[in-house]
């Protein structure tokens, strides 16, 4: 279990403290799939990072399991935004650091077993000796997606796992990440920022508000059963339903902000533009007939 | 074209591209491309970019070195130009072929020593009828070109002895009439004394100008009398190369018989067998004195046996040496530099630490560095006989066999590292700084402790900066190794450069030119080295050099 109690967070000097998360409180529930979804520039990033230990609250709690996290571990595994292998390393061998790091008294025969396990659970096994620049975007995260599973974590964090990649790859993506987590379910928070995402796999939905000062909103439970069809989610009267309302909750939020920014108005000097159209009149009887015009 | 149809031609292609590319040899990229027929257009245009321009670059380079040689002249003769300077190198490697011969010769036995000396011998025999020819040749030449100058010279010499002799005839004949005027004088007549002194006046100054219209024209004489002539310099060439085939099949005999390595050992024993023999009928005082001869042949036997032959250095030795004592310099900076430098990228206090001894230490010029190096280093530097380490040094590191690892040496080596430890400091630091905050987010959440995390993360990521400035280190630690050795004679590229600049020989000049060009291409494959080392630990993305 995940829990956030109250938490803060905020950068910069005293004097000019900026908060960039405020009162946050989220509980996360064993084998539970969570979605934090926002827009960009929220505070999703510093939300993640304080469920991986990564950042510390200025104030408040963050408990796992009912204790106070210290720390970053290998038992929240953390897959990062822009991937983060090592460079130099290939697709095996990031697998390996994290295998070896976690169960360092593990024999060689079983890392490498363990190496395939994860690499062919993503569907990698035909590029594992390959460096991370001879990837695709999506092989990356595939393979990173390998990385934080072999940390056999707890909890899983996905920082926008999927908002880097096109769209075909995405959905193929969010099945493969959604079929592993039912096969072997553990506690996800996802953090996304697209509302269909975040429907179709989740359990339950917080909607972060605008920063600065973000904060989590009431949210959205998803009632729908699984495993969720893609094909037939589009006629899901509950998926339309959620996605309406979290679409209209989000776009309220963003109205809200824009009316709460006190940016002074600028009044704009009373001018027209001159007009340095040419009269010529063939031009105009050539545009007239929607003619196709052809470059002088 | 030519290898497009063959399988193992076109299955090995991108391999050989790679290795060109991590090489550094891209330009000849090209030329692979187009022996595969990939677009030979493109190709042709650029080998005709990368390859013919660089080419004709050098041709036009080494025709303005001929014409600029003849019309610079110094003291030292006029600068050598490219075919001075290639005859040099030949005269070089001559030599340096001529000692190995000996060192051969030196360890030869049996009947390979009685071949090689039938050789010998039957060559030198030949010898002497060819530097007797070079002889005569050489005086053949000089004497023609006497004629010439004599005959070039005969209109001046002869106008020099009229002059000569019509300027003296004036000048009696002006001391004459001033002696006449001096008597006609009366004194308290101050305008006759007036003109008196004028009269003095005009025949000092008229002796003047006659003494330096003769001098002019014995200067100009003396420049034609001084002009060398080409045909002398071809024979005196010749000359001195047969002189020195002679005098080196002599040496080479020389080894080949009295000198021999083996036949010393063999004559040794034969005394040593001889002298036990003896031994067997003595007694008493004689007995001990006998006793104690042979042992002390004995030991001079062991030491014999030992001995490699002590010949001039060549240069192919100073240059082995002068790159064994680069990579020492180079090896002890990396061995100072890459480690502060991993701390420095750490931690900030250490970085502000360290600064102002980086900020101070850094431009110091390898010339202050050396003759401190240099005192400590022969107080520090124990002699071989008096530490095992150092006798181990001298007699049987591998690689380090004759090499002769003395205190010279080692302040040549840690001037170099001193001087070349700066680049690599700088780019450690800057890389371990440097690294990609998200890996590190990476090994905060594996939870690396700090050696894992620093074998596994941040060394492997700066990597290829380090590398980036240990290349820089090693081009640092080469033109300072020169500078050095020049300074410390120390054995080495730079000791040669001195011996030439101090040595007279016609073509020293010449040979410090081939010196030019030996470092420069050194140089170049040290490089060369470093940019396969840095392509191998680079990463796509990985920061680039500073």
């Amino acid at each position: 279990m995940l829990e956030l109690k109250n938490c803060s967070v905020s950068f910069g000097p005293p004097s000019n403290r900026v908060d960039v998360l405020k009162d946050l409180n989220l509980t996360v529930e064993k084998n539970e799939f969570v979605a934090v979804i926002g827009f960009s520039g929220a505070g999703k990033s510093t939300l993640i990072s304080l469920l991986a230990g990564l950042q510390k609250p200025t104030t408040g709690q963050v408990l796992i399991n009912g204790k106070e996290m210290n720390g970053p571990g290998p038992d929240r595994g953390l897959m990062f935004q822009n991937y983060s292998l090592l460079p130099w390393l290939s697709v095996n061998d990031n697998v390996k650091l994290a295998i070896k790091t976690v169960f360092p008294k593990m024999s060689k025969s079983e890392v490498s077993d363990k190496i395939e396990h994860y690499v062919k659970m993503v569907k990698l096994d035909h590029a594992g000796t390959k460096k991370p620049h001879e990837l695709s975007g999506g092989m990356r995260q595939r393979a990173s997606l390998a990385r934080t599973l072999a940390l056999d974590p707890e909890v899983l964090l996905l920082d926008e796992p999927l908002s880097a990649l096109d769209a075909l790859t995405r959905s193929e993506l969010q099945d493969q990440i959604l079929n592993i987590w039912e096969n072997d379910k553990r506690t996800v928070v996802m953090i996304t920022n697209d509302v269909d995402e975040a429907v179709l796999m989740a359990d339950r939905i917080a909607p972060l508000t605008m920063g600065p000062g973000a904060t989590l909103a009431d949210e959205f439970k998803v009632n729908m059963e699984r495993p969720r069809a893609r094909r037939t989610l589009n006629d899901h009267p509950e998926f339309m339903r959620l996605k309406t309302q979290i679409t209209l909750f989000m776009m309220g939020l963003n109205k809200n902000s824009k009316n709460d920014q006190k940016t002074p108005l600028i009044p704009m000097p009373d001018i027209r533009p001159r007009d340095f159209a040419l009269p010529s009149a063939n031009i105009r009887l050539k545009n007239k007939n929607n003619q196709p015009t052809t470059a002088a | 074209m030519i290898f497009a149809h063959m399988k193992f031609f076109s299955k090995i292609k991108y391999p050989i591209l790679k290795a060109i590319d991590v090489s550094g040899l891209t330009f000849l990229s090209p030329v692979v491309r187009l022996c595969y027929g990939e677009e030979p257009r493109v190709q042709m245009k650029k080998i005709s970019q990368w390859i013919l321009i660089p080419i004709c670059a050098i041709i036009l380079f080494i025709f303005l070195w001929a014409y600029g040689s003849t019309v610079v002249k110094t003291k030292s003769g006029s600068v050598p130009g490219p075919l001075e300077t290639l005859k040099a190198g030949e005269s070089i490697s001559k030599f340096g072929n001529y000692e190995k011969a000996k060192e051969e010769a030196y360890t030869l036995t049996g009947p390979e020593r009685d071949e090689a000396l039938k050789k010998a011998q039957a060559r030198l025999g030949k010898m002497d009828p060819i530097v007797k020819a070079a002889t005569d040749q050489v005086g053949g030449a000089k004497a023609q070109y006497a004629e010439v100058i004599k005959k070039r010279t005969s209109g001046m010499t002869s106008r020099r002895d009229a002059l000569k002799k019509s300027y003296s005839a004036n000048q009696s004949a002006r001391k004459a009439s001033l002696a006449a005027l001096a008597d006609t004088l009366t004194p308290g007549n101050e305008t006759a004394y007036e003109n008196f002194m004028k009269e003095v006046k005009d025949h000092t100054d008229k002796t003047d100008l006659e003494k330096e219209e003769l001098a002019t024209l014995a200067k100009e004489i003396k420049e034609i009398e001084d002009e060398k002539s080409d045909d002398v310099a071809k024979a005196l060439f010749a000359q001195t190369r047969a002189a020195e085939e002679r005098q080196f099949l002599q040496k080479q005999i020389d080894q080949l018989t009295t000198q021999n390595k083996g036949l010393k050992i063999e004559t040794a024993q034969a005394k040593i067998q001889e002298d036990a023999r003896v031994l067997l009928t003595l007694t008493g005082p004689e007995a001990v004195k006998a006793a104690g001869k042979i042992a002390k042949a004995r030991s001079r036997l062991v030491k014999t046996e030992e001995s490699v032959y002590a010949g001039p250095k060549t240069l192919g030795y100073q240059i082995k040496r002068s790159i064994l004592c680069v990579f020492a310099g180079f090896l002890i900076g990396a061995f100072i530099a890459i480690p502060i430098g991993i701390l420095c990228g750490l931690n900030s206090t250490f970085m502000a630490a360290m600064t102002p001894f980086i900020a101070i230490f850094k431009p110091v010029s390898p010339i202050v560095w050396l003759p401190i190096c240099l005192i400590i280093a022969s107080a520090v530097v124990p002699s071989p006989d008096d530490s095992a380490f150092m006798d181990w040094l001298w007699e049987d590191a591998w690689i380090l066999n004759h090499y002769d690892i003395n205190p010279a040496f080692i302040a040549s080596a840690i001037t170099v590292a001193l001087c070349s430890l700066w680049a690599t400091l700088a780019n450690t630091a800057l890389g371990v700084a440097s690294i990609d905050k998200d890996h590190l987010n990476v090994a905060r959440v594996l939870k690396l402790g700090f050696w894992p995390r620093l074998f596994k993360i941040v060394i492997p990521s700066a990597l290829p900066l380090i590398f980036a400035g240990l290349r820089i280190s090693l081009g640092v630690g080469w033109m300072v190794l020169i500078a050095a050795e020049l300074l410390s004679s120390s054995e080495g590229i730079g000791k040669f450069v001195w011996d030439q600049f101090n040595n007279g020989a016609s073509d020293s000049f010449a040979k410090l030119f081939v010196v030019v060009f030996v470092v420069g291409i050194i140089g170049l494959l040290l490089d060369r080295i470093m940019i396969v080392f840095q392509r191998l630990v680079s990463f796509e993305g990985s920061p680039t050099a500073i």
